[in-house]
Order: structure tokens, then C-alpha cells, then sequence
């Protein structure tokens, strides 16, 4: 088997290359459901990024005593302790969050990208790639969201953190902050991001 | 998806009794120490959540019944202010309404009435704080805690410039909510586009104020409380 | 009567309404993987319909049962180690999300052993797609909706009973499969049409979801309407 990459390998990794949602296209559901504001969407960022890291490292830890059959079930079992964990910190310290974001904190205990991290790396490898790993993804994760954030809240609203940003003779796109707004922001981004990776990889070769 | 996940389905069937323990030994050691992490969490974090939950009624509470006065009779340290929760439970033919109620007095004279009320609106349940003075003769203050209307426009309701259209209104006839500017002595003036939204909000205090009126007075008990 | 006029407008509001996929955003993962064929999205939207039916239902009974404040079976076996009063104020809620997520496996492992042996070329067919409806959002998020239905109603007789969750676990299900149809039959068309390269896979078909988003979105008001219209 070749080389598994370093912890800091993993952690660039994470941020663009094997970005979550705009390359791996996982955990979608929060892509789509919080990023009708940024800071909806930082907080989901975070909090995934703290069960990611906390799941990572544990899993690592004990990941030469996991059984072929069983490992799916530990994942399981650590994932959904740390979401409830995370749930109930924001529900006590941060609580108008909370409600905003509702059951999509939960929701994180079936994204896809905690699970298949889990598997790709944590279960491999030692504690201190599985952190990097999980940073990175966080990170990457943390700036698709933002991404889709700014161009919903602003466009949609004129603001950006409550902030007016946009002159008040702007009419805000309502339906940016609608369920339409989410699909068609994303897919246009998405395609986006799609075009800027063709083009590079047409440039001449710069010694990539 | 980078890399599938296999079917977890394959514990042998030969020998699952004999090696279950030997299997399952770490699973059960997880559960049962993050089943501790969790009563832990559950134990320093459940008392927190709780007061976060009242504390968004409660801080709307003082505004609800004073309007503008509120600072001067917060500042005022000799006459407390109290807040005394209750519920309220009228049967109907087919169901039993259900209204949590606090209320507000000074010293031990009351100041008012604020009643948490849910109805349907446009897109889906509308709660709402409802303040009234102690006879619910008149309407006090009005607040939006709960609301899923279209953005910009239903969403309108959540505004002071609308909701304070219902501050000092009396109770003795329902509201109505009009398109043009109210002339009659209850009407509201709807958020422009937002017709639905606007007459489902005066719809829930309408009808709250029908249950209320009458059993909430200044000699009304709150269960609970002594004789 | 009543009951009855409820249950329909919570089936319609999680069919139709407050559509699953167009509304809240859950089970895009398949909306956007599986949605190919249309025979395909069928199978795929009744399997989910099929362990949201079983998982709602096993979620229910356990919330209600046992994990609630003040639930029978919890404060029943609290009785034997303190005192009455104590015993009914056990919550148990903190293990609602471990629970619901193992409810949801131990269905799919179910519907999975019930496929393998009555109808073994669908279960072909499906492949690697049957587990991974484990980690299907739109399940936890019928559980999630039952849950918050029963816990933390202020009125302890509005709580949902059995009926009303199995209706929105069922309709919740068809809904799903209407959204994931749908996107099959305009993708089959797809495949047939000169789409620009930056938008082939996922990004068509999220425009394309967007556009159905937005024709849902006329569903909006009409079960409130019903209501002020029948009441």
C-alpha cells in the first residue's frame, strides 16, 4: 500500500483539493439548509468541525482494537455521543443559534463527511494525522459554507452578519434566502469552481 | 462518495454466543463510557438550558405590560418586580386550549397579564406574547416569538412599527385587519403583501382574548400557588 | 373527525408542503446520486419510505416510552432504586440522538434481510446504495421532527401520538419519492441535451433543483388555508 500522507499533508489537503462539498459533493444537506446567513453558517462550520476533530482523534486512538464487522458501530456510537454533546453546549451557551440552526445540528451525526473521514483516515492512521485531517476538512467545509453564505445573505438581504452592507435603494432577492436560492447559488458556484479547475488544468504547465 | 462503506451485516453465526463478549467488548466499553460523558453533560448542562428557554419569554415579559415606562419601573428597587408563571386551560367541544400565562405585579399589586399564544399563520405556527393590563381589558404589548413567514414580507410582523399598532387598544370588540389605512375604532393596518400573515396574528389574539377575558382577573390563583 | 382532518394536513404539509428534499434540505445526497432512472429513484424512494416507516415508528415508542420526562417504562424501573416523585422526573432525552441513529441501522439491517430474501434482483440492483440510506438525512430528520413534537411541548396533551408520527413518517417517505422522481425523469431528458462541461453531474442538477424548489414553493399556505377554510 502507498505512503499515507502526514498530518499536514492531510491538512492541505482538506482545505481545497479534497474539499467536502465542492470535490467530494458530501455532507450537502447543511450546505444547502444553514447558509442563509454566514453566521448560521460559521456556527454549523464549528460545531462540525469540533465533532470531526473530537471523532477523529478518538477513533484513531483506538483503531487497532476495532473489529472489521464492528468498526461501523463504534463509529456510529462516538459520532452521535459528540454531536449530542455539541447540541446541548450550543443549546446552553449560544441558544438564539441554536434554534436558528434547530435539527440540523443533530443531522450532523449522518453527514456523510465525518463518517467517510472516520473510515479514510482515522481508522488508519495515528492521532496526530487524523487532527490535521480533521482540521483540514473542517477548514474546507468552513469555507464552502461561508462561500455560499455570503453570496445568500448578501444578495438576499443587503447584509452580512447583520451588518448592511448593500445601499438601501437595493431591493434584496428574496428568494436567495429561500429554499430556491440554496439549490441555484450552490449549482452556480459549483459550476464555478468545475470551470476554474478546467482552465488550470489547460494552462500550461507551470511546474504543478 | 471517496470510498463506500461495506455492509455492516457479517457477524458470524457459528459461535455468536460463545464470542460475543470477545467481540463486542469494545462497543460495550465506548457505550458505557460515553453513556457516562453524556450523564455528565446532562447533569451540568440541563439547568442551563432550561433558564435559557424561560429567560426568552421572561426578558420580553417587563416591556410587554409597560411599554416605554419599563426603565422606571425596573430602576425602582422598592416595589420588586415579580413574575409568577401559570397556565390557563379552557375545555372546548373538541379540544382543550392551553395558554401559559404570567403574571406581573409590583410589590403585591399586580400590573398586568402577558399570555403565550400559537396559531397558524401563512407558512406555519405563529407564538406569540400577548401583554394586557389585570382585567384584559386592554392590550399592553404585542411580541413575535416564534414565526416561519416568508422573509421580507411575513416576516414584517416581527417589526415594533407593526406590532405596537395593538399596544393601548381595547379588548371590548375584535381586532380587524384592513389593507387601507384603519379608520374604525380595532383595525390594523395589514404589512404590505402580507395580508395572511397579518390577519392570522389579530386572528390569535382575537381568540385569545376571547378565552382569557374573564378568567384572567386581579384575584385569579395561579395552580401552584397558596391559598 | 378532528383526528382525522389532522392527520391529512400533516400528511400533505410533509409530502407536499414542507417537501422534504425542496423545503428542508434532507436526503440530497441521494436526490443527487441516485436520481438517474426512474425505475431506479422508485426502488430507491420506496426502500426509504420503507425504513422511515419503521424507523418513526421504533423512535416514537422508545421517546415516548421510555426517554421522556416522566415516561412510564423509565419511571416504572426508577421506582425500584428511589423514591416516586423522584422517578418521574427522569429524563432520559440525552440519549434521544444515539437512539434514533441505532433505530435507523437496525432498519435498514431489517429491510435490507427482508429484500435479500424476497426479492433478490432488486436487492441486486440497489448494491452499496441500501446501507448507505443509514446515513440518509431525511430519516434522523422524521425522527428528529417526532421527537420534537413529543419533548418539550409546553401542552402535554398535544404531544403527537402513534398516528400522527407514522403519518408524517409515511408522507414524509412519498414526498421524498415524488422529489426524487421527478429529478429522474427531467435528468433521463438530460442525458439527451448538449449541457456545458462546467455543469455536468451535480451542477445541473442542482439548478434543475432549484427550479423544482421553486415550483414547490407554490404549495406554501395551502394547508393553512384548508384549515382557516374548514375550521
Amino acid at each position: 500500500m502507498s505512503k499515507l500522507p502526514t498530518a499536514s499533508e492531510r491538512f492541505i489537503q482538506g482545505i481545497l483539493p479534497e474539499n467536502p462539498v465542492y470535490r467530494q459533493l458530501l455532507g450537502l444537506c447543511p450546505t444547502l439548509a444553514v447558509t442563509n446567513g454566514l453566521k448560521p453558517a460559521l456556527t454549523m462550520a464549528m460545531a462540525v468541525g469540533m465533532v470531526l476533530l473530537c471523532a477523529n482523534v478518538i477513533i484513531s486512538l483506538i483503531r487497532g482494537l476495532l473489529k472489521p464487522h464492528l468498526r461501523i458501530v463504534a463509529f456510529t456510537l462516538t459520532i452521535a455521543t459528540f454531536v449530542t454533546i455539541v447540541d446541548r453546549a450550543l443549546s446552553a451557551y449560544m441558544y438564539p443559534m441554536s434554534k436558528t440552526l434547530g435539527p440540523y445540528i443533530p443531522l450532523i451525526i449522518v453527514n456523510c463527511i465525518i463518517i467517510c473521514r472516520c473510515e479514510v483516515c482515522a481508522s488508519r492512521q495515528g492521532p496526530l494525522a487524523a487532527a490535521g485531517d480533521a482540521l483540514g476538512q473542517s477548514l474546507g467545509f468552513g469555507l464552502a459554507l461561508a462561500s455560499i453564505a455570503m453570496v445568500r445573505e448578501l444578495l438576499g438581504t443587503g447584509m452580512l452578519l447583520g451588518i448592511p452592507i448593500l445601499p438601501d435603494v437595493w431591493p434584496p432577492w428574496v428568494i436567495m434566502v429561500l429554499p430556491p436560492g440554496a439549490f441555484l447559488t450552490f449549482g452556480l458556484l459549483l459550476a464555478g469552481v468545475n470551470w476554474i479547475r478546467a482552465w488550470r488544468s489547460n494552462q500550461p504547465q507551470r511546474g504543478n | 462518495m471517496a470510498e463506500t462503506i461495506p455492509n455492516s451485516v457479517g457477524v458470524s453465526r457459528g459461535g455468536f454466543q460463545k464470542s460475543f463478549l470477545a467481540q463486542a467488548w469494545l462497543v460495550l466499553l465506548l457505550a458505557v463510557s460515553f453513556g457516562s460523558a453524556l450523564a455528565f453533560v446532562q447533569n451540568s448542562l440541563s439547568d442551563v438550558i432550561a433558564a435559557n428557554k424561560l429567560n426568552e419569554t421572561l426578558t420580553q415579559v417587563p416591556e410587554l405590560v409597560w411599554g416605554a415606562d419599563t426603565p422606571q419601573y425596573t430602576a425602582d428597587t422598592s416595589h420588586p418586580i415579580q413574575i409568577t408563571p401559570g397556565t390557563v386551560s379552557i375545555k372546548k367541544v373538541q379540544k382543550t386550549a392551553y395558554y401559559p400565562v404570567f403574571r406581573v405585579s409590583r410589590g403585591d399589586i399586580i400590573s398586568g397579564w402577558v399570555v403565550k399564544a400559537r396559531g397558524q399563520g401563512y407558512a406555519d405556527n405563529i407564538e406569540v406574547l400577548i401583554g394586557a393590563d389585570p382585567h384584559v381589558e386592554t392590550i399592553t404589548g404585542l411580541f413575535i416569538l416564534e414565526q416561519k413567514e416568508t422573509p421580507g414580507l411575513g416576516n414584517k410582523i416581527t417589526f415594533p412599527t407593526w406590532r405596537e399598532q395593538f399596544a393601548g387598544k381595547n379588548t371590548d370588540t375584535p381586532f380587524v385587519v384592513v389593507k387601507e389605512k384603519s379608520t374604525t375604532k380595532n383595525s390594523i393596518d395589514a404589512v404590505t403583501g402580507a395580508t395572511i400573515s397579518s390577519r392570522s396574528v389579530a386572528g390569535i389574539v382575537n381568540q385569545t382574548v376571547k378565552d382569557v377575558k374573564g378568567r384572567l382577573t386581579p384575584q385569579t390563583v395561579l395552580s401552584g400557588e397558596g391559598p | 373527525m378532528a383526528y382525522l382532518f389532522d392527520i391529512f394536513l400533516i400528511a400533505l404539509g410533509a409530502a407536499l408542503i414542507n417537501n422534504f428534499v425542496f423545503y428542508y434540505f434532507v436526503g440530497i445526497c441521494p436526490f443527487i446520486g441516485v436520481s438517474r432512472q426512474v425505475d431506479m429513484a422508485v426502488g430507491m424512494g420506496s426502500a426509504v419510505t420503507f425504513v422511515m416507516i419503521i424507523a418513526v415508528f421504533i423512535s416514537w415508542t422508545i421517546t415516548s416510552l421510555v426517554l421522556v420526562q416522566g415516561a412510564p417504562v423509565s419511571s416504572w424501573v426508577a421506582g425500584f432504586f428511589m423514591a416516586k416523585e423522584q422517578a418521574a422526573k427522569i429524563d432520559l432525552t440525552i440519549l434521544s440522538y444515539i437512539v434514533y441513529i441505532f433505530s435507523i441501522s437496525s432498519s435498514v439491517q431489517f429491510v435490507e434481510m427482508y429484500m435479500r430474501k424476497f426479492y433478490p434482483p432488486l436487492y441486486k440492483s440497489f448494491g452499496v446504495f441500501l446501507p448507505l440510506i443509514t446515513t440518509n438525512c431525511a430519516i434522523l430528520f422524521a425522527c428528529l421532527t417526532v421527537m420534537s413534537k413529543i419533548v418539550g411541548v409546553e401542552n402535554p396533551a398535544e404531544a403527537w401520538d402513534l398516528g400522527r408520527a407514522l403519518a408524517l413518517g409515511i408522507f414524509g417517505g412519498v414526498g421524498f419519492t415524488i422529489a426524487i422522481v421527478i429529478m429522474a425523469g427531467i435528468r433521463e431528458e438530460l442525458d439527451l441535451c448538449d449541457i456545458p462541461a462546467p455543469f455536468k453531474g451535480a451542477a445541473i442538477t442542482l439548478i434543475v433543483g432549484g427550479i423544482l424548489s421553486m415550483a414547490f414553493m407554490g404549495f406554501v399556505g395551502v394547508d393553512s388555508g384548508i384549515r382557516t377554510a374548514l375550521m
